[in-house]
């Protein structure tokens, strides 16, 4: 059985002895349902249902987390009891635990099941693809702050597939990752149209400096790795740390941090450490806005409601969300005709960014090569290099005006923590990246 | 798992399917210390987990948090389709050491000194950034429809250092991953930290296009453990030749014996010689895969967490060192080249297509004498080709969580084409 959230608070109150200090109870409970998809048929079926609690003591440059498995009131004792062998008044564990049913059958996870077959079937027949339903239920206890508590559905399905081209039969990736809605079947048959399109061969592209157009929603990955991870917090060593209000880009270009956007991956209603979220601009008219923050690096102004943690083991750390860019003006074509000479990339397999040197990568699977604002050949597997600031100088002032979720962007790790994050973009040209083959 | 507490589980899975279950619980208790300069983090885990597999008409696998969830799951999971598989033939070993009941201590604080020595050997220009140092001690209990019931303690301490090297104005960051299975080391971490954040900022590439290449050992593990999948999966990438799958210079071995005598699924564990002079020998199996190829399984079911089912895997692989020379003669035998001393990338290679690319940081090497310092190099290809030219090991083999322990000593590689 669950206590009330008043007594864990109360549970809690003997901890905090100075202004400042923070201290809360964590618990968590998620269930996954995962089936691997081999050419229409289901199979090696695997649930997982867990739970976890900890609890939290920060006082100024020291943290303690105590974290034990299960999530009723002998493990929330336990945990805090955890936290310090001198906590005056923290309960002791007394009670044996009774753990809440949860076998109930899952009716959105037998749907899918039964819908699988023939979305795959029509879409792409030859696969190797895991799907992936997890129902992620949170609930966050601080002293001297309200509770709050939030529960994500999310889906994934990832893997590969034979697609027809022109050049015969051929391994394509794919990866897709929403929140379960009442959409997801029809955006992921979308995205399964769109993957299987036929191809050109794809020719080198050699080594070389160039203009690109991220479409369909890949400017996100980019500002992702270079102004989300760059503008958390405890980022002490990147470049962006200490140019308050700088002006970094052209005055066209809004990205915003919004963990709102719950139709994004990486949404939801309470951070993990009980703030309630806010979007926060990252640039605003080109220039430098405001940082991710949590509790601990709030300061008078408080928590953005960043503080985030991949599980109930670790402890919360300053961190993105959904990246959002803002719509400009321009059509599609409009944007390909301003590239001129370059790459257009429509898919981004992953990213890194390492805020020392300020450099950044993003690997994308193939490309198209763009001549005098025309689509010319394909080209393959590569990966795009450069530098915070001189990527952001080189920003085109022409913003595509539509919009796009990027429903690659799904899981960003950061010190061994692994978060859900996600995004949307419209067009962006950014000039003069470093390009080459992979 | 002994005791009144779990008999309801595996008469569960005996009605699910029947002689054909396996039982796994975790029970693992951690203490972790993230320290920087400015703060610490003091983390104690304390962490259960249940799984089971069975065959019913194919396999499922289900996990929990505690007895309940783990029986929750399996309902689940019954109700769910599966491919139909035939079931391995279990193992019915018993084997239940005791429990030591030891607390776990926290790690070691290290931190000042670490420091220091990264100071000291980066001439000032780096700086410890972070460390994160965690001791654990983890009990698994095995039990299965065979008759198998073991249950296996071991410990560990391992951790993760971060380094910032400054020049001017430009930055870089080091990382390593180590394992200590004696006593600290802090000697080796502080020399790769400091290395690997300070040469990227040396003033020059690599001047020269085409040399010999000495991998530092924590750069030989880093490509080890990314091509060890040919020592498991099958069918075998078509360019893969058995006889002549490296030079004869490599042996390459998986030994856990010290580390655990079962492996995730309870089969023993024994000593694998998979690539003996260069020739492909032979193949890492857990049940599963041991049963598809009709062969018998090795001991390597490995589990990296109790969330997923065991797969096939190293547990501790490594390149045998018996007939290796000493690091500085490999040295010597170098006319022009270079000594990879850190990745400034993560080893990418694509098995399939017979390609890999190793980014990282070093020293040039002239007439057998270390030079300067490199920023960055580069050395892509075939993957086959770069086996073949391992001239010689060393004998400073070093072991890294990558994750399960890869050790590796200095190689000296010929002929190769930098970028």
């Amino acid at each position: 059985m669950e206590p009330e959230d008043k007594l864990v608070a109360r549970w809690l109150d003997p901890l905090v002895t100075n202004l400042g200090d923070i201290a809360e109870v964590f618990i968590e409970t998620r269930r996954r349902t995962v089936i691997e998809w081999r050419d229409g048929q289901a199979g090696e079926p695997r649930v997982s249902f867990e739970a976890g609690t900890s609890a939290r003591l920060k006082r100024s440059g020291r943290e303690k987390l105590a974290f034990v498995s299960g999530a009723d009131e002998l493990a929330i004792r336990e945990a805090i009891r955890g936290l310090q062998a001198s906590a005056a008044g923290a309960p002791s564990p007394a009670r044996t635990s009774t753990a809440r049913p949860e076998g109930a059958p899952d009716p959105t996870a037998e749907r899918w099941v039964r819908r699988f077959p023939g979305i795959l079937q029509r879409h792409a027949p030859r696969h190797r693809l895991r799907w992936t339903l997890e129902d992620v239920s949170r609930r966050v206890v601080p002293s001297g702050l309200p509770a709050a508590a939030w529960v994500r559905r999310l889906f994934s399905l990832e893997g590969t597939f034979v697609a027809a081209s022109r050049r015969g039969d051929e391994t394509r990736g794919f990866s897709f990752h929403a929140p379960e809605a009442d959409s997801t079947a029809d955006e992921l048959k979308q995205a399964l149209t769109s993957a299987a399109a036929p191809r050109e061969r794809p020719a080198p592209f050699g080594s070389a400096s160039a203009d690109v157009l991220l479409s369909s929603g890949t400017a996100a990955i980019l500002f992702h790795e270079i102004l989300s991870h760059a503008l958390e917090a405890d980022a002490e060593e990147s470049p962006l740390s200490r140019l308050t209000a700088a002006r970094l880009s052209v005055s066209d270009l809004e990205v915003r941090d919004d963990p709102t956007r719950l139709d994004l991956f990486g949404g939801y209603e309470s951070d993990d450490e009980g703030s309630r979220p806010r979007p926060v601009k990252l640039l605003d008219a080109g220039r430098l806005a405001g940082k991710l923050l949590d509790r601990a690096h709030g300061g008078p102004r408080g928590s953005t409601g960043h503080g985030r943690r991949a599980g109930p083991g670790d402890a919360p750390l300053p961190r993105g969300s959904n990246t959002v860019v803002s719509a400009g003006g321009a059509t599609t074509e409009e944007m390909t005709r301003r590239l001129g000479n370059g790459l257009w990339i429509d898919e981004i397999e992953s990213g890194t960014v390492e805020l020392s040197s300020g450099t950044f990568r993003l690997r994308y699977p193939r490309a198209r090569r763009v001549r005098r604002g025309r689509f010319a050949d394909e080209v393959g597997a590569g990966l795009l290099a450069g530098e915070i600031l001189p990527a952001l100088e080189a920003i085109e002032p022409m913003i595509g005006h539509e919009v796009r979720s990027c429903r690659s962007l799904a899981w960003c790790s950061r010190a061994g923590q692994v978060v859900a994050v996600g995004g949307a973009a419209p067009d962006v040209i950014v000039r003069r990246l470093s390009v080459r083959d992979r | 798992m002994s005791g009144d507490r779990a008999q309801d589980l595996p008469a569960l899975l005996e009605r699910r399917a029947p002689g054909a279950w396996e039982l796994y619980r975790k029970r693992a208790e951690t203490r972790e210390a993230d320290v920087t300069a400015q703060s610490r983090s003091d983390l104690w885990r304390r962490e259960e987990g249940w799984a089971a597999r069975w065959w019913a008409g194919g396999l499922r696998f289900a996990c929990g948090s505690d007895r309940t969830k783990l029986a929750q799951a399996i309902e689940r999971a019954s109700d769910l389709p599966a491919r139909e598989e035939p079931v391995p033939r279990l193992p019915s070993v018993e084997a239940v050491q005791p429990e030591s009941g030891a607390p776990v201590d926290p790690p070691p604080d290290v931190f000042g000194r670490l420091a220091q020595l990264v100071a000291e050997k980066s001439r000032g220009e780096a700086v410890l950034a972070s460390l994160a140092l965690r001791r654990g001690r983890t009990v698994e209990e095995i039990r299965n429809s065979a008759g198998l019931s073991a249950r296996v303690e071991s410990g560990r301490l391992d951790g993760v250092a971060r380094a910032v090297g400054r020049r001017a104005s430009r930055g870089c960051e080091a990382r390593t991953v180590f394992r200590w299975d004696s006593e600290p080391d802090l000697d080796a971490v502080a020399s790769r930290l400091a290395d690997g954040a300070t040469f990227p900022l040396a003033p020059h590439g690599l001047s020269f296009p085409r040399g010999s290449l000495l991998l530092d050992p924590s750069v030989a593990a880093a490509l080890l453990a990314a091509i060890s999948p040919l020592f498991w999966t099958h069918p075998m990438p078509r360019w893969v030749k058995r006889s002549e799958f490296a030079s004869r210079a490599l042996t390459i071995v998986d030994d856990a014996s010290a580390d655990a005598p079962l492996d995730g699924e309870g089969t023993r564990t024994q000593r694998v010689v998979v690539v003996n002079e260069g020739a492909l020998v032979a193949r890492l199996h857990d049940l599963r895969s041991a049963a598809s190829a009709g062969e018998p399984p090795t001991g390597h079911g490995v589990r990296p967490s109790y969330r997923t089912p065991p797969r096939a895997g190293p547990r501790r692989l490594f390149i045998e060192t018996a007939q290796g020379v000493s690091p500085l003669e490999l040295l010597k035998r170098v006319a022009r080249g270079v000594f990879a001393r850190a990745v400034t990338a993560p080893v990418f290679t694509d098995l399939e297509r017979d390609r890999y690319e190793i980014e990282f940081t070093g020293v040039a090497v002239l007439a057998g004498r270390a030079m300067e310092p490199i920023a960055g190099a580069r050395v892509s290809g075939r993957l086959s080709e770069l086996l073949q030219r391992v001239a010689a090991v060393a004998t400073d083999r070093q072991f890294f969580p990558i994750p399960d322990p890869i050790g590796a000593p200095t190689l000296l590689i010929e002929r190769v084409n930098f970028e």
